[in-house]
């Protein structure tokens, strides 16, 4: 893997305790349109500073490069017409299997918990639907991003592995594997 | 074709199909011919041919060659009207209209009834503004040619040109009596062009009269409409003045015009009653904005503030950007200011505790997300405005750490330095905000813009080069395209840098785009005629009599003056002293001073 990939809903850690994602708690807020749209040339550097504040590792120009050619698995999500959130996967086929690999999936704090994290993820689990080709998503998430956890579980993903020393430069290092299965995964013809 | 030097039959046809040649653009096929003439000994000298071939030549972009064909071919038959018409084209080409005007004359002297140059004359006259000479030629094509269209209406314009308005309606009323009269668009724009000029004449009675016997066939209802308004107001009918703007409102609840004749026509004496007035139309056509913005410009007081409260809200809700511009109209009164201030401010606080834009409101739906983002937006942009550079800036940078992903707080950023005078800082900001969309042409002209006042303009050029035409140089294309504002800001950039030859030429450039505008009126003689749109070619002609007024001829003529008074009071030192100068800059200078 080139770059530490992290997938989280939340930004600092000191965040998280505060960060819950019941819909219950949630007070009625007026209407606001969410709108997925495309990462082109003209707006990649939007991504860029986005990720910038959102994540805390970084990602080389490479990542962009491919971004740029990964068509509906990378979106730029809008709350209202402003820029807010992006979501970016890419396809893995290691381990004899076919998966859509989140990358990176996050959003500005001051809009979070209003359905944009929602969005985005509803439109992956839209897409590898319809592609139908697919045997899982997973991701990568800091153990103690708890508020990404539990927002991935609403989606019916499950932490299938621990990694240590997962991520380089940040604390803690560790991280979960959250996994969603699509289809029994079946290797090919392996007798 | 009478000539003092006739060629015979088979020389004449050939010299025909010179003719025609010219006509179908056919200019190598033309020259040959002429050739075939010329080369016989005979005719070696004969005028006509000479002076075609000339006229000919000059489409070949071989300017001298035509000159010296067109001259000798002249000389050789004075009384020949084709040599004097095509020294007159020759002439016009090169846009020297007065003595293309003088040959015309004397082509019409030899044969004082071609319509052709009749024609030719009548352009060149009225471009010039000769309006007496307008007037003349227009009549003589008029005896000539009385079934024709264009003959009465060019008759008619050029008494309406020279203020005589009642022979100018007289042409007209004759015309549209006329079987030449076919009742479509074009008539119906004759007719409101006749009502025009009944209007100019002063007789508002009149005009009511002929736009209520002809209002059937006229195609343009609006400009009916308005014209009736306009009418009915001058005449002091007022209350059929009303009825006709509450229609026109009806149609478009948002032209805030139709909103102050009404108030005209109702006879407000105070900005209650007017208030009262876009109060009820606010009721009636509850999905327009004018009337809800217009009470603002009426209201004072505890009336303003609840108002205006409710302007902002709405506003900050839905997100719309220029808010601020649209308010800002209000702050030359200071009472309004300080509404607006602490409004705003205790939607910041109250946004900030609870996503509400007051306690009070607390029970009622939150507010989205971006609400607080606006509004930091709003303040950042009001405290700019007043000048108070260091809480704008502590504003934007609230707005920026909220939500660093939206353009126009980057451009905001930018806008409050430039304000405060640290152009550096503001192109920065500008540049920042261009790289973030580099499809947006306008935050890319923008950022130009302010390279330009930073004196970048290497840098102000490669921006612009994002959206001029490929394999062109940027400044070149933009020159193409008459983009003044951008020549304007690199003269005053050249300016402060010393390099006063560049400053003067940028200068010269937009004069030359002006020189052009007036240029390009001339296709629009016979085009609008033609085309029957005359009450949008007298307003042509009257734009461009005053075309030099425009604000960005003056702001180039300054730069160019100061330079020029600069270099008066500061000669460059002498060339041929001194080494050191940039020859290319010293070159273009002295061009410029007609110094070569």
């Amino acid at each position: 893997m080139a770059a530490a990939s992290c997938s989280s809903v939340v930004l600092q850690g000191s965040l998280l305790a505060t960060v819950g994602f019941s819909s219950s708690s949630r007070r009625l807020r007026a209407l606001a349109k969410i709108e997925l749209g495309d990462v082109t040339p003209h707006n990649i550097k939007q991504l860029k500073l986005l990720n910038q504040v959102v994540f805390p590792v970084s990602y080389n120009e490479k990542f962009y490069k491919d971004v740029l050619e990964a068509g509906e698995l990378a979106k730029i999500a809008y709350y209202n017409d402003v820029v807010v959130g992006a979501v970016c996967c890419r396809v893995d086929t290691s381990e004899n299997s076919r998966r859509l690999y989140i990358m990176t999936l996050g959003c500005l704090y001051a809009y979070r918990r209003l359905g944009v994290g929602s969005v985005m993820v509803k439109h992956v689990l839209d897409y590898v639907e319809k592609k139908g080709n697919f045997d899982s998503i997973f991701l990568h998430v800091q153990v103690n991003n708890e508020g990404a956890i539990d927002f991935y579980k609403k989606f019916g993903f499950e932490i299938v592995e621990t990694k240590k020393y997962y991520y380089k430069r940040i604390e803690p290092a560790d991280a979960h594997v959250l996994q969603k299965t699509l289809r029994t995964h079946n290797p090919p013809a392996a007798q | 074709m009478p000539s003092s030097n006739p060629l015979p039959p088979k020389e004449n046809a050939l010299f025909k199909r010179i003719l025609k040649c010219y006509e179908h653009k056919q200019y190598k096929n033309g020259l040959k011919f002429a050739k075939q003439i010329l080369s016989n000994p005979k005719y070696c000298e004969h005028g006509e041919t000479l002076a075609m071939k000339g006229l000919t030549l000059n489409c070949l972009g071989r300017k001298e060659e035509a000159y010296e064909h067109v001259r000798r071919g002249l000389r050789n038959d004075l009384q020949s009207h084709v040599c004097w018409h095509v020294y007159g084209l020759l002439q016009r080409s090169d846009k020297k209209y007065d003595e293309a005007i003088k040959c015309y004359r004397n082509a019409l002297k030899w044969d004082k009834d071609n319509i052709q140059i009749l024609r030719d004359l009548s352009l060149l006259q009225i471009q010039m503004r000769d309006l007496e000479g307008y007037k003349d030629t227009r009549y003589h094509l008029f005896m000539l040619r009385p079934t024709q269209r264009a003959s009465w209406i060019g008759f008619a314009i050029s008494y309406h040109l020279l203020k005589d308005h009642e022979m100018a309606l007289k042409i007209l009323d004759t015309f549209r009596n006329s079987p030449m009269v076919f009742y479509d668009y074009d008539h119906s724009e004759l007719l409101l062009y006749q009502n025009m000029l009944i209007q100019e004449s002063g007789d508002s009675e009149q005009a009511l009269k002929h736009l209520d016997k002809n209002i059937d066939k006229i195609c343009d209802k609006i400009t009916v409409k308005e014209t009736y308004g306009k009418l009915r107001l001058e005449l002091a009918q007022y209350a059929e003045a009303s009825k006709v703007y509450e229609q026109l409102l009806h149609i478009n609840p948002e032209n805030k015009m139709y909103y102050m004749k009404l108030a005209e026509a109702e006879r407000h004496t105070t900005p209650e009653d007017t208030l009262a007035m876009l109060e009820h139309y606010e009721h009636e056509y509850p999905r327009a904005l004018a009337p809800k913005r217009l009470q603002l410009n009426y209201a004072t007081g505890d009336k303003f503030k609840q108002l205006v409260d409710r302007y902002l809200r709405k506003g900050l809700h839905k997100g719309v950007p220029p808010l601020f511009v649209d308010l800002r109209s209000l702050y030359k009164d200071q009472e309004k200011v300080n509404i607006i201030e602490s409004l705003v401010l205790g939607y910041k606080d109250a946004l900030k505790a609870h996503d509400h834009f007051s306690d009070e409101d607390k029970d009622k739906p939150r507010e989205p997300a971006s609400a607080l983002l606006w509004t930091y937006y709003f303040l950042a942009q009001h405290y700019d405005y007043l000048g108070l550079t260091q809480k704008a800036l502590d504003e934007i940078d609230v707005a920026i750490y909220h939500t660093p992903t939206l353009i126009e707080l980057f451009v905001t950023k930018g806008r409050i330095y430039k304000h405060g005078g640290d152009v550096q800082e503001a192109y920065k900001w500008l540049d920042e905000a261009q790289g973030l969309d580099t499809a947006d042409r306008y935050i890319n002209s923008k950022c130009a813009k302010y390279m330009l006042r930073a004196n970048l303009i290497k840098e102000a050029e490669e921006t612009c080069s994002k959206f001029t035409r490929e394999g062109v140089q940027a400044m070149e294309n933009l020159n193409e395209m008459q983009c003044m504002w951008i020549q304007t800001e690199a003269a005053y950039a050249y300016k402060r840098l010393g390099k006063y030859g560049e400053a003067l030429k940028k200068c010269h450039e937009v004069d030359r785009h002006f020189s052009e505008i007036i240029e390009d009126q001339f296709d629009f003689h016979t085009y609008c005629m033609r085309k029957m749109t005359l009450r949008s070619y007298v307003g042509l002609l009257r734009l461009e009599d005053v075309l030099r007024s425009h604000p960005f001829y003056f702001k180039a003529a300054k730069c160019a003056i100061e330079v020029y008074i600069r270099l008066h009071d500061h000669p460059l030192p002498d060339p041929t002293q001194t080494q050191e100068i940039d020859t290319g800059e010293l070159l273009t200078l002295c061009l410029l001073l007609n110094l070569y």
